[in-house]
């Protein structure tokens, strides 16, 4: 398998699963267009100040420290809706990557191919944990800088107008932290992209089923059994844990005072970054799941004889 | 025969708890052979295939180009090419996304033969699978694989399904188009009459076993076809015929190493067709 093989493999898995080029494209573009059609030009970047607005702006205006941390913070908060959509929709392109093609019975023809099985797995794995998220990233960082341009020109000569100038180096800064938090991302919902290409390669029908119930029903099992929720927590600390230990995004309340706005804006543009991810035990943990359940997912593409 | 590219020995094959799709099958072809592998459905051609193309587990020895197909089957697929069925090319897929894809995977692939191919029919490259007639997908998946310089090339049932017009120029372009005496054809069909004249070799198979591996040229010595009627009944008869069957108030009888002399005298003898003797080895002797 060379690199052009491979890259074939990456395209093909774009023109059966357009949506998931043009799903982020379309989110990107009304977050745009949302951002030139609002009146209010706060509501584009998520921070309502009551009351103390004026005092807010006016002390920010001479603390460009404090005024780049802010626009880290809101330029990162533009990448969160392209994440959840993205989220969406490779949950559903995982579940049919291996199951489509049996399905149709193109299996045979993919086949017919010199192509491993172990390549086309490995191909719908980069697709989902690189390509896409790579493509996100290209997409959260133009649609920054167009709504940035929106937001330049309405606030200028407001009070607001500090929230205008543009922090190069902040930016360039912010750009690589996203960037490396979607690779980190990737390592740690790797083990989750290869339960569903396992699902995938192994249901019969449903796999949407097979990849939700049995989970749920272990956690629901050991609930009633031992009155424990190990696995429960599990399965969250995985779907949730990135969250919590990366991108402080979350943290930022825009309600309370102008103080207490201020120190949220401190925290959560020092916890930007998700590489302090990398030193949990988890993340390798997750890796090792996710080899053994890829390694599945190939020999079940290998030697399933039902297409 | 020169160096066998396939040799299998012994294949069996179970689904399930059912009865055996492959039980005991033997044979060999040779390279640069034409050979139709022929059998009444469920007979274990399909199955026969898969086993060929590393597709599904079997017990066996099988070695195919020099290889296991169950060990290296992503080698052999550098060397071997396969129609499965026809509709097997995803709805989704636009022809020329099909020529992209062949092309970046394949390194045998001469894309500006298959695109020439392409030119002679109604097919725009613009177009989707699902847009096309079943005819056209069949005709466009013949141009990708037959682009493709591969050593053997295995066709299963490919014109089911189509009208006779497009079985008609399917066959003539294998022959004329593809075909050189250096690559092997293994192609499956249950309908005999189609493929004879275009076969070097035929391999019949019944239930899971091979009933007849001969060449062409070899089934002129070893079979005769016997016509008579009459008095001459009981006497060829007793020649022990391997089928016997009434056409027209006549009968024919299929025999299998007998000597033409001894039969001369009993009415007109000729060598059978590939049908006929598909008939005589599938009812399984005299009737």
């Amino acid at each position: 398998m060379n690199a052009r093989s491979f890259i074939t493999l990456l395209r093909r898995e774009t023109w059966e699963h357009r949506s998931l080029v043009w799903v982020p494209l379309v989110v990107a573009t009304l977050i745009v267009v949302s951002a030139i059609l609002s009146t209010n030009v706060t509501n584009s970047i998520e921070i309502r100040v009551d009351g103390e607005e004026s005092e807010f702006f006016a002390r920010l205006a001479i603390d460009t420290a404090k005024q780049s941390q802010l626009f880290a913070v809101w330029m990162s908060s533009l990448i969160l809706p392209l994440i959840v959509v993205g989220l969406t929709v490779l949950f559903f392109y995982l579940l049919d990557a291996l199951y489509a093609e049996r399905k149709d019975r193109s299996i045979l023809f993919w086949k017919s191919m010199p192509v491993s099985d172990t390549a086309t797995v490995l191909s719908k794995a980069f697709t989902a944990l690189v390509v896409v998220p790579l493509w996100i990233w290209l997409l959260s960082l133009v649609m920054g800088l167009l709504v940035f341009v929106v937001v330049a020109l309405k606030v200028g000569g407001t009070p607001l107008a500090p929230l205008g100038s543009f922090h190069v180096g902040t930016w360039f800064a912010l750009q690589a932290t996203l960037l490396l938090n979607l690779l980190v991302a990737a390592l740690w919902y790797a083990p989750i992209a290869a339960w569903l290409l396992l699902v995938s390669a192994w249901a019969k029908r449903a796999p949407f089923l097979w990849a939700v119930l049995p989970p749920a029903l272990l956690a629901l099992f050991e609930d009633i059994v031992f009155d424990t929720s190990h696995v429960a927590q599990l399965i969250a600390y995985r779907l949730t844990g990135f969250f919590r230990s990366g991108f402080g995004i979350a943290d930022v309340d825009g309600r309370g005072s102008a103080e207490h706005i201020r120190e949220s804006i401190r925290v959560a543009s020092e916890h930007l970054s998700a590489l302090p991810l990398l030193g949990e035990l988890h993340v390798y943990t997750g890796l090792a799941a996710a080899a053994v359940l890829l390694h599945g997912a190939v020999r079940l593409r290998r030697w399933r004889d039902d297409a | 025969m020169t160096t066998p590219i396939i040799r299998a020995s012994n294949l069996r094959k179970r689904y399930g708890k059912g009865s055996l799709a492959l039980d005991g099958a033997s044979f060999t072809i040779g390279a640069g052979r034409i050979v139709g592998l022929m059998g009444p459905n469920g007979a274990g051609k399909t199955t026969a295939l898969k086993a060929l193309l590393g597709l599904t587990p079997f017990e066996g020895e099988l070695s195919v180009l020099g290889l296991d197909p169950r060990r290296e089957r992503d080698a052999l697929m550098q060397d071997v090419c396969f129609i499965a069925d026809v509709a097997v090319l995803p709805k989704w897929l636009r022809v020329s996304q099909a020529l992209d894809y062949v092309a970046g995977v394949h390194p045998r692939f001469d894309r500006s033969r298959a695109e020439t191919v392409l030119g002679k029919t109604e097919i725009r490259q613009r177009s989707k699978v699902g847009e096309l007639s079943k005819g056209m997908i069949t005709q466009l998946h013949l141009a990708l694989i037959m682009a493709i310089d591969a050593k053997l090339l295995v066709l299963d049932e490919p014109t089911i399904g189509l009208d006779l017009l497009y079985r008609r120029s399917f066959y003539e372009m294998l022959l004329n188009d593809y075909f050189d005496h250096e690559r092997t054809i293994l192609v499956t069909t249950h309908q005999v009459e189609e493929v004879e004249n275009l076969l070097t070799d035929v391999l019949l198979i019944n239930h899971g076993r091979i009933v007849l591996d001969s060449s062409i040229e070899a089934i002129a010595n070893r079979y005769l076809q016997l016509i008579t009627s009459g008095e001459h009944v009981p006497a060829a008869r007793e020649r022990r015929p391997i089928h016997e069957r009434e056409v027209f108030g006549r009968t024919v009888f299929i025999y299998e190493d007998q000597v033409a002399s001894e039969l001369a005298g009993l009415g007109e003898l000729r060598t059978p067709s590939v049908s006929d003797l598909f008939v005589a080895k599938m009812s399984g002797g005299v009737q």
